[in-house]
């Protein structure tokens, strides 16, 4: 017997005869009818991801803004109302617990949204910190159905369905007000690189904008797709770039660790920190770099691995982020990828392989 | 439904071999293509390599996964079909008309445990 979780648009995936896999715990579709087909509807149309496993979190009162501004590495309090802002979350070490979006509705009321394996986890962290703090933390995962609408053609497909959405910049959030079950709002952000948007809201709501995105020709896309996409523009994942033996300062995240601001939970460690790691973005001309496999110096001594890799659609390429000695790599003359036991010559790419359209 | 052809022999791994003489060539199946979606990358043994049976002679690749090639004969690399290796995709279109390799086969008692036509569709329905 099944235990899997299901989000509330599972047999909406069943009928459309999506491919189901365990992904942390849920049943999740991987891919409807052809993965290659939802990338290319993406960065060419618009395509709409079932993300409602991610966890929400909702921090309401009077220190809602200097509690999360201390919980996280990035600085919240010199955002503007109304911005969406991605962050670690860091531990007391500077270890990265996660990587999350905060939503700063207001100054006594914010939204952060996290990945699913790290509800609890984030939950806890968080809790642990609250006391010194006059607000209110809590878990409304179960309440919150979530979808991510990507690709130029999002905001108008949107705007057509509802009809108060505004053009709103990359990186903000809207209420909606027409919406009156519970409080939903949509944010100008996305996982793939594309224009888009992401759409907090009641079961309900979100199952009805579903089916009504469906229904306008929006093709459904699966967490295959998905990780193909986000690689494309080389954004990180917890638990393959990201996890909690290294800091923001390992994965290529130092952009999101405000040194400057007040106090942090991490800001102490990551003072006397100097870097061990780097993250690298690979690409072959032959041979698909896959999670695992050693990246080798020209001497054959390794100097990291492959943290995550894939063909690229766009390109026709292998594409990969890799996790490498910073020293050893900063040595290194020629790198090669270790693919069963040949070795495939890799370049090095210095921007993300894809440009992503979003705004 | 995927694509079943008489007079091929079948494995539980999704491979099809037709036997011609000593000649077996190995293929994948309509069944493993469409599990695998779009194949981008082919990796088949040289010519004159010894394979054993129920061992890896390569991998097909998709987008998002790897699979292991396996062989249930033993025997010599007579050719292999590089075509494929330069056009996977090839194998998505006609996955009995895109080979992998032909094998010298040495023992022809390790041909029947594999599955005809017959059983082999059943064996899917059942999966």
């Amino acid at each position: 017997m099944s235990t899997l979780k299901k989000t509330s648009l599972h047999q909406k995936h069943l009928d459309l005869k999506a491919k189901m896999v365990d992904f942390g715990g849920w049943e999740m579709p991987i891919q409807y009818k052809n993965l290659k087909e939802e990338v290319i509807a993406v960065r060419e149309n618009a395509g709409v991801f079932d993300v409602s496993h991610m966890g929400e979190f909702h921090i309401t009162g009077k220190d809602a803004l200097n509690f999360i501004d201390f919980a996280v590495t990035n600085d919240i309090k010199a955002a503007n109302d109304g911005k969406a802002i991605y962050s670690p979350l860091c531990d007391t070490d500077g270890k990265i617990i996660d990587d999350l979006i905060v939503y700063k509705i207001s100054e006594q009321e914010i939204f952060v949204c996290v990945n699913a394996a790290n509800i609890e986890k984030d939950y806890k962290a968080l809790e642990s910190i609250k006391a010194k703090f006059d607000c209110d933390l809590k878990n409304l995962s179960a309440n919150y159905s979530l979808l991510a609408l990507q690709g130029p053609k999002s905001f108008e497909l949107l705007k057509s369905i509802v009809d108060e959405v505004q053009d709103i910049e990359y990186y903000s959030i809207q209420l909606l007000e027409s919406v009156n079950d519970q409080k939903s709002f949509i944010a100008r952000t996305g996982y793939t690189g594309e224009d888009g948007f992401e759409i907090f809201g009641s079961h309900e709501f979100i199952a009805s904008l579903w089916d009504k995105l469906i229904a306008a020709g929006v093709e459904p896309c699966g967490l295959g797709s998905r990780d193909v996409l986000r690689l494309e523009v080389c954004f990180p994942l917890y638990g393959n770039e990201l996890n909690q033996d290294i800091t923001p300062l390992d994965a290529g995240l130092k952009w999101t660790v405000k040194m400057n601001k007040e106090d942090f939970v991490g800001k102490a460690a990551l003072e006397d920190y100097s870097a061990k790691y780097q993250l690298i973005k690979l690409s072959l001309d032959k041979g698909i770099p896959r999670a695992g496999y050693e990246v080798e110096n020209e001497m054959g001594q390794s100097i990291g691995i492959i943290t995550s890799g894939t063909q690229s659609v766009v390109l026709k390429k292998g594409i990969a982020l890799a996790r490498v000695d910073k020293n050893l790599y900063q040595e290194s003359k020629k790198l090669n990828i270790n693919i069963r036991g040949k070795l495939y010559p890799a370049e090095i790419n210095k921007k993300p392989f894809v440009t992503g359209g979003h705004k | 439904m995927s694509k079943v052809m008489d007079g091929y022999l079948y494995t539980e791994e999704h491979e099809w071999l037709l036997v011609e003489d000593n000649t077996v060539t190995i293929g994948i199946t309509d069944f493993a293509q469409s599990s695998l979606g779009d194949i981008v990358f082919v990796e088949l043994p040289e010519e004159g390599e010894e394979l054993e049976a129920g061992n890896s002679f390569g991998v097909v690749e998709s987008i998002k996964s790897v699979s292991d090639l396996y062989t249930p004969i033993s025997g010599k690399v007579l050719e292999k079909n590089s075509t494929v290796e330069e056009t996977p995709e090839n194998l998505n279109e006609d996955p009995f008309g895109g080979w992998l390799v032909k094998i010298e086969l040495a023992d022809k008692d390790q041909l029947n445990s594999l599955m005809d036509a017959k059983s082999y569709t059943e064996f899917c329905e059942n999966l």
